[in-house]
């Protein structure tokens, strides 16, 4: 019997074990940008600039709109056409210069921490939504991940 | 009395064979389940950084290279392959790109092949060759399909390397810019493990 009970609690104690290391997907965020939607109040039918806040998460850095090689991916805001809010196309804020370590002599140009991307717009009388994507492609010091698309939705009340 | 005996006796081999099975059983699962010595503890499913693709057949592909032919890793059975995903926009995979071709040359007598995997086919060929060129690269390049990065576990980080032994075996998976040192170990060991193998096994 003593063989009979070491074998159930031999049984009993691989099931879970197994189980606990089974590999689990992680919780960390597929995203690299965060956005921090933020009620809009302009003056209506006349040109008021919108600022869209966005933050990179700390280690990681995006290029800037304006990278400095062709083939590097740019940070770029695209707002979906809406009825009544009419969007001219986005400012963006200059970068900042980085350099991986490995690659001292090649500077890019990137976005680390909070920036701010500005849309000017016109917007008749009334509430209005605004949709659209940030794209961006992030990198850490020794890694780089696929081009993310980041959601962007601006609620505007016009006056 | 005597069937009592018996029936113990039968409970006994019952409960042994039982218990082998299982044992059996937990040493296969082992394989698969419980990472290699070099893996930090709990580094399994944390993050997209962990090795997942580990000990595993490295997955079948066909591709177009540069020159638009058909190139499967089938061509390279039998040969210790690194199988490297990387994009024209990685600052980080043009660094040991360099590193590889140098590895490439001082392995070439034991088989060792490499296939870079691009993994921005939309880039273009003529952009993808440039950046290739410009890194001193001669190893097949290759156009990756959408398919394969999901077939190698979903690459959520780039540079991404496979290490396949010559039993088609995946030895080791490393993702981001390692030292150069780590690199030559990893391919070291890929060409030693597919020896082993093949020496026991003949």
């Amino acid at each position: 019997m003593r063989s009979l009970a070491a074998g159930v609690i031999l049984l009993a104690t691989l099931a879970p074990a197994q189980q606990g290391t089974l590999p689990v997907p992680g919780a960390k965020p597929k995203q690299y940008v965060t956005y921090a939607a933020d009620q809009q109040n302009l003056a209506a039918g006349k040109r008021s600039v919108m600022e869209l806040q966005f933050r990179v998460a700390e280690g990681y850095h995006v290029n800037s709109h304006t990278p400095k090689s062709e083939l590097l991916i740019p940070t770029k805001l695209t707002l979906d056409p809406a009825t009544g809010i009419k969007a001219s196309p986005a400012e963006y804020p200059a970068g900042t210069s980085y350099s991986f370590s490995f690659e001292p002599g090649e500077k890019l140009d990137v976005y680390t921490g909070a920036f701010i991307v500005k849309v000017p717009v016109v917007a008749e009388e009334g509430q209005h939504t605004l949709n659209g994507v940030l794209h961006y492609q992030a990198c850490d010091n020794a890694a780089c991940y696929p081009p993310k698309s980041l959601p962007v939705q601006l609620a505007v009340t016009a006056k | 009395m005597v069937l009592g005996i018996a029936l113990l006796l039968w409970a006994g081999w019952h409960n042994l064979r039982e218990r082998r099975l299982a044992m059996q059983k937990a040493r296969e699962n082992q394989v698969v389940l419980i990472p290699e010595k070099q893996a930090k503890p709990g580094a399994e499913g944390e993050d997209e950084m962990a090795p997942k693709m580990r000990g595993k057949k490295a997955p079948a592909f066909v591709l177009t290279n540069l020159d638009g032919k058909k190139v499967s890793l089938a061509d390279y059975k039998g040969r210790p392959v690194l199988v490297n995903f990387w994009a024209t926009w990685c600052g980080p995979c043009k660094v040991e790109m360099p590193w590889f071709e140098e590895f490439r040359k001082q392995y070439a007598s034991q088989g060792f092949e490499i296939l870079g995997l691009t993994d921005d086919a939309d880039a273009g060929k003529d952009v993808i060759a440039k950046v290739a060129q410009k890194s001193g690269v001669t190893y097949p390049i290759l156009l990756t399909d959408g398919k394969v990065q999901d077939a190698y576990g979903g690459l959520e980080v780039l540079p991404m390397s496979f290490y396949v032994d010559r039993n088609g075996v995946i030895v080791e998976q490393t993702a981001g810019l390692g030292p150069k040192e780590q690199i030559e170990a990893n391919i070291k060991k890929t060409i030693a493990s597919g020896a082993v193998a093949q020496a026991g096994g003949q």
